[in-house]
């Protein structure tokens, strides 16, 4: 029946533009290395401006590939949680930074989405959020790369099942907090003196009192406020999502394809008045490319709860 | 009210990072002064509303001035010239000069950001990149998450109420915090979650997936003018960078 | 114009729902789907919507016309997949709770109401014309340049419409559209309907309750547990005892037995609420209009076994009498004591356990993943061991009609039955005192009799209920007086004791 009012029965995948992202990642790779490997000497002697353009050019315009790659290939249901978790990072971490805290919390909401839409949709949360946190706080700009990998090492984690078990979820979050303080403390360092927080700055000047160089102290302190901060942070997102009703995770492809909650995104049973709360599995006409590879069962995602 | 604007916000917000690419490219503290005291400043008098940028700068600046001149004043062991020697810490001459010097950047970098995004009209910009053909899904993106925030923290506050009224008391430790954290996160990303369902399927009706540009309801208040002058800027400090940072040793 | 056939609609592995059931809209009709909660009628109305889709694991099975189109549905994943975008042309949807269908990304009503044919490029002066024209129609005009996101709920379910029939669709379909909306606003929603249905769209209103007013010639649908009990005129519905099936009128009293008529009170009952010259204003908000009235000069005293009404327009300040007896609002000046307890500066929650508070809005408090924890959760909190806070729960639960789903999740329950999980949580945690506000918004008619049991079987034992409500029918069958509130104070001509 050829029909105005339906979809072609097979729907065309957005595919992501995959030289963005790879050039976006190779960037960010590259600045990484230049400031690690060539720089470390220059900032005991001054400020240093090309460690601090090259810190800001090459995090920032990477993160800006690396969205521009991803952003095509999401679905509408992907899409819409977005600012959700973007509004959530800033709403929260703007109260933790104010409160002096030595964690962030300032990823709660990359991690959720990137745990119920996919390692895409969690990077591109991360690098957005950064980016629009800066018209509120400059500083959060240059960190626009380190939390785009956030995103994207937590949507791996929950691919490979780190959300199916509570005990799991700190695990990945010591990982991941490990990298992405590595990756955060140059630019710290290059932009901003390694400048924090009083708890964070407390800790560098722990290291620095026994000597070490700013780099290191200031990597040292990453490694621990970032993985504590990334283990507090995947635990809550963990709980927060068990929490969720199970039709709630079920309209995301990336969850229901990959079972990122295990068990726990069993059958639940419908009413028929969903009420406001009616969660319903709209949307995602065509599934995020993570599960375009797999063929989910997708059927007709135009649902009704 | 805020001053009546003259530029295009894209124009103005290109502008302000052009300014501090060109801070960090001369990186001298008597450019990164005059800046703050020649450009900021007047800026900030005229923009209409001086206490409140003001203000900002202030706060989101003025702790992390602080705790620089701390951790550096205090702990910088390669600084040689020691001024007073505290056991654990050691004031030195090139740690506070470190500071200064660092301290400088951070407040032109948050002062001109800042500014420009203070008196940034969102609505504005928002409608300039649907206008220039940019990606509808990160116009929706960014929109939408500037949009939700203030509606995000209304929520909060809502649900926290609610929750006390049924008996949360928060404690001191850090599981209670925890505890207390949870209680009003769930039920926030709950409800935000069962307006993004609702959201989604609102989009796919309204056509949001359509092929094709996006109109705005706005009117374009960029100009081919403005876009050459944008493209003389870029190119301009590019060219200006390139001769600096190679003329200079 | 569009018709809808349904064989058979089922949810994962639930019983079959509309079975049966059939409904044709045609040009100028206005047509209400009645039915209690989980009659199916929001599954009919996304039907309409085109939302058939077998995800979820509900799966569909019949037809549906839209002029002169035929789309068929077996139930199976081959089905044809209806597209939202050209279907949404022609049949707008709009939804249960306006927040959702906000784009979020407008600074303005005007171009939210924009949204749709700007994402398909409709060019601006068009989109201008479009919008004024729309906005004409459902008196939105001096609404257009404010903040969507700052109206008052009839103001924002009028932008939702707006911003879905701009398309000029054939058919509009609403669930549920007077939701928590008083009888100013939902006037105002009326008659922006009915001004679309005299232009010639076909109007769907789901709703639990018959309407009191509606345009000559309204039929009605009336489901129950997912089956047509009645398809006819509204004056033949309103005779054909659907009561039966829990479809109430609305403004018509309650039907109510005479253990719930309320009890005599003796004058000499101990005083559980005692608000003496209360004054309280709201702090100025940068950038509001001006705030909320608050409270100037409330003297109140309820006693044991009374259940008393709030009522006043909004804005009037009856949430805000309420908040003060429990500390959610403390007091600038003046006394309030409740349930023998004086509101100073001990924090809200240590209050839980005296003073029970229904919120308005039941979903900012649902956190739990099952009823029975959810309903722990108020005991618990008050220091009760854990098997005696899941006692309390389920006697709580049992008296509310709630004991099956004690294991379900809040959230896949309907709207209705989170409201009443709300009130079993306060239930269970034990306060003398109930402070409700607006307990009945959107409840149907069973639900609504089962509150007036269970308000008037905690004031024969000792307790009392304030509650802040336009539901003049409630308060009149349910409490002892109406206190009525007027711009922050208590107005005593409108003062009707019994």
């Amino acid at each position: 029946m050829s029909s105005s009012l339906t979809l072609a029965s097979d729907p065309a995948v957005r595919r992501p533009r995959r030289l963005l992202i790879v050039l976006g990642a190779a960037l960010i790779a590259a600045t990484y290395v230049f400031l690690v490997v060539v720089q470390p000497a220059e900032i005991a002697g001054g400020v240093g401006s090309t460690a601090s353009l090259v810190s800001l050019f090459g995090f920032l315009g990477g993160g800006a590939l690396l969205v521009g790659g991803i952003l095509p290939m999401l679905s509408t249901s992907s899409l819409v949680i977005m600012p959700l978790g973007i509004a959530l990072n800033i709403a929260i971490g703007q109260i933790a930074g104010s409160l002096g805290m030595q964690i962030y919390l300032d990823a709660i909401g990359t991690v959720l989405v990137a745990v119920l839409a996919g390692p895409a949709a969690g990077a591109a949360t991360g690098a957005i959020s950064n980016a629009v946190w800066g018209l509120f706080n400059p500083l959060a700009l240059p960190f626009a790369a380190g939390a785009a990998l956030i995103g994207l090492l937590a949507g791996l984690a929950a691919r490979y099942g780190a959300f199916r078990r509570v005990y799991f979820a700190p695990v990945a979050g010591l990982v991941v907090g490990a990298v992405g303080g590595l990756v955060a403390a140059p630019v710290a360092v290059f932009m901003f003196g390694a400048a924090g927080t009083f708890g964070t700055n407390a800790i560098i000047a722990v290291f620095r009192s026994m000597g070490d160089k700013l780099l290191v102290a200031a990597t040292k302190q990453g490694l621990l406020s970032d993985s504590l901060d990334k283990i507090v942070v995947f635990v809550i997102v963990a709980l927060i999502v068990y929490a969720l009703p199970p039709r709630a995770v079920r309209q995301f492809p990336f969850a229901r394809t990959y079972r990122v909650l295990g068990t726990r995104t069993g059958t639940g049973t419908g009413s028929a008045d969903g009420g406001t709360a009616g969660m319903s599995a709209t949307g995602s006409s065509t599934g995020d490319a993570a599960d375009s590879r797999r063929t989910p069962t997708r059927g007709n995602d135009a649902g009704v709860a | 009210m805020p001053r009546r604007r003259i530029y295009n916000p894209l124009t103005e917000l290109l502008a302000a990072v052009l300014l501090v690419v060109l801070v960090l490219v001369v990186d001298r503290w008597e450019f990164s002064l005059a800046v703050l005291l020649l450009g900021v400043l007047p800026a900030v008098l005229l923009s209409g509303r001086p206490r409140q940028i003001g203000l900002v700068i202030a706060l989101v600046a003025g702790p992390l001035l602080l705790s620089s001149l701390l951790l550096h004043g205090l702990f910088f062991p390669e600084g040689t010239t020691v001024l007073a020697d505290l056991g654990v810490a050691r004031v030195t001459v090139e740690g506070l000069t470190f500071a200064a010097l660092m301290g400088l950047r951070m407040t032109v970098f948050t002062a001109v950001l800042l500014t420009a995004a203070a008196t940034l009209d969102l609505p504005d910009l928002l409608a300039t990149m649907t206008h220039r053909g940019w990606n509808r899904k990160l116009v929706f993106v960014v929109g939408s998450a500037v949009g939700l925030i203030p509606h995000v923290a209304e929520r909060a506050h809502r649900i926290t109420r609610a929750q006390q009224a049924r008996g949360l008391v928060v404690g001191r430790g850090p599981l209670s915090r925890m505890r207390a954290l949870l209680t009003v996160l769930t039920p926030l990303v709950i409800g935000l979650l069962v307006d993004a369902s609702e959201r989604t399927r609102m989009l796919e009706a309204r056509g949001f997936s359509s092929p094709g540009p996006r109109s705005s309801y706005l009117p374009d208040s960029d100009t081919p003018r403005q876009r050459r002058t944008r493209r003389a800027m870029v190119a301009a400090v590019g060219v200006f960078s390139a001769a600096w940072l190679v003329g200079a040793p | 114009m569009i018709a809808l056939d349904s064989t058979r609609f089922t949810y994962d592995d639930g019983a079959p729902l509309l079975a049966g059931v059939a409904l044709t809209v045609a040009a100028g009709d206005h047509v209400v789907v009645a039915g209690a909660s989980g009659s199916g009628k929001t599954t009919l109305a996304r039907l309409l919507a085109g939302m058939t889709g077998a995800d979820a694991g509900s799966s569909f099975t019949g037809a549906i016309t839209l002029g002169a189109e035929t789309v068929r549905f077996r139930g199976t994943p081959g089905d044809p997949r209806i597209d939202p975008a050209r279907w949404s042309a022609r049949v707008a949807y709009v939804a249960q709770g306006a927040w959702g269908q906000l784009s979020m990304m407008s600074s303005t009503v005007a171009e939210e109401i924009a949204f749709g044919p700007a994402n398909r490029g409709m060019p601006a002066q068009e989109l201008r014309r479009a919008v004024d024209d729309v906005a004409a129609a459902l008196h939105l005009t001096p609404l257009l340049g404010r903040d969507p996101r700052r109206l008052s709920g009839g103001q924002l379910q009028r932008t939702v419409i707006a911003a879905a029939v701009i398309q000029q669709p054939e058919v509009l379909v609403l669930d549920e559209p007077f939701q928590g909306l008083d009888d100013a606003a939902a006037r105002d929603v009326a008659a922006a309907l009915e001004a679309l249905r005299r232009n010639g769209t076909g109007v769907v209103v789901c709703a639990p309750l018959l309407p009191s007013h509606a345009p000559q010639g309204a039929r009605v649908l009336a489901l129950a547990d997912g089956r047509r009990v009645f398809e006819g005129p509204l004056t033949e519905a309103r005779r054909a005892g659907l009561r039966r099936f829990g479809i109430g009128t609305q403004g018509e009293p309650l039907r109510l037995g005479d253990d719930v008529v309320p009890a005599p009170v003796g004058p000499a009952g101990p005083e559980l609420v005692a608000v003496h010259d209360l004054r309280f204003r709201y702090p100025r908000e940068r950038g509001a209009a001006g705030p909320p009235a608050g409270l100037t000069g409330v003297d109140l005293s309820v006693v044991a076994g009374e259940v008393v009404a709030l009522r006043g327009p909004n804005g009037s300040g009856k949430s805000t009498l309420l908040q003060h007896l429990n500390g959610l609002s403390r007091a600038d000046s003046g006394s309030v004591t409740s349930g023998g307890v004086r509101i100073g500066r001990q924090p809200t929650g240590a209050l839980a356990a005296t003073v029970g508070y229904l919120f308005q809005d039941t979903d900012s408090q649902l956190f739990e993943r099952t009823v029975l924890r959810e309903v722990s959760y108020g005991p618990r909190a008050a220091g009760m061991r854990k098997d005696d806070a899941a006692r309390r729960a389920l006697l709580a639960l049992d008296a509310l009609g709630l004991g099956e789903f004690a294991g379900a999740h809040p959230y896949e329950l309907g709207f209705v039955q989170r409201r009443m999980v709300a009130l079993a949580s306060l239930m269970a945690t034990g306060p003398v005192v109930w402070a409700l506000d607006e307990p009945t918004a959107g409840l149907d008619e069973p639900a609504r009799t089962l509150l007036a049991g269970v308000l008037a079987r905690h004031a024969r034992g000792g307790g009392c209920v304030l509650m802040a409500t336009h539901d003049a029918v409630f308060a009149d069958a349910v409490a002892h007086r109406s206190v009525w509130l007027d711009g922050g104070r208590i107005s005593p001509e409108g003062a009707t004791p019994r």
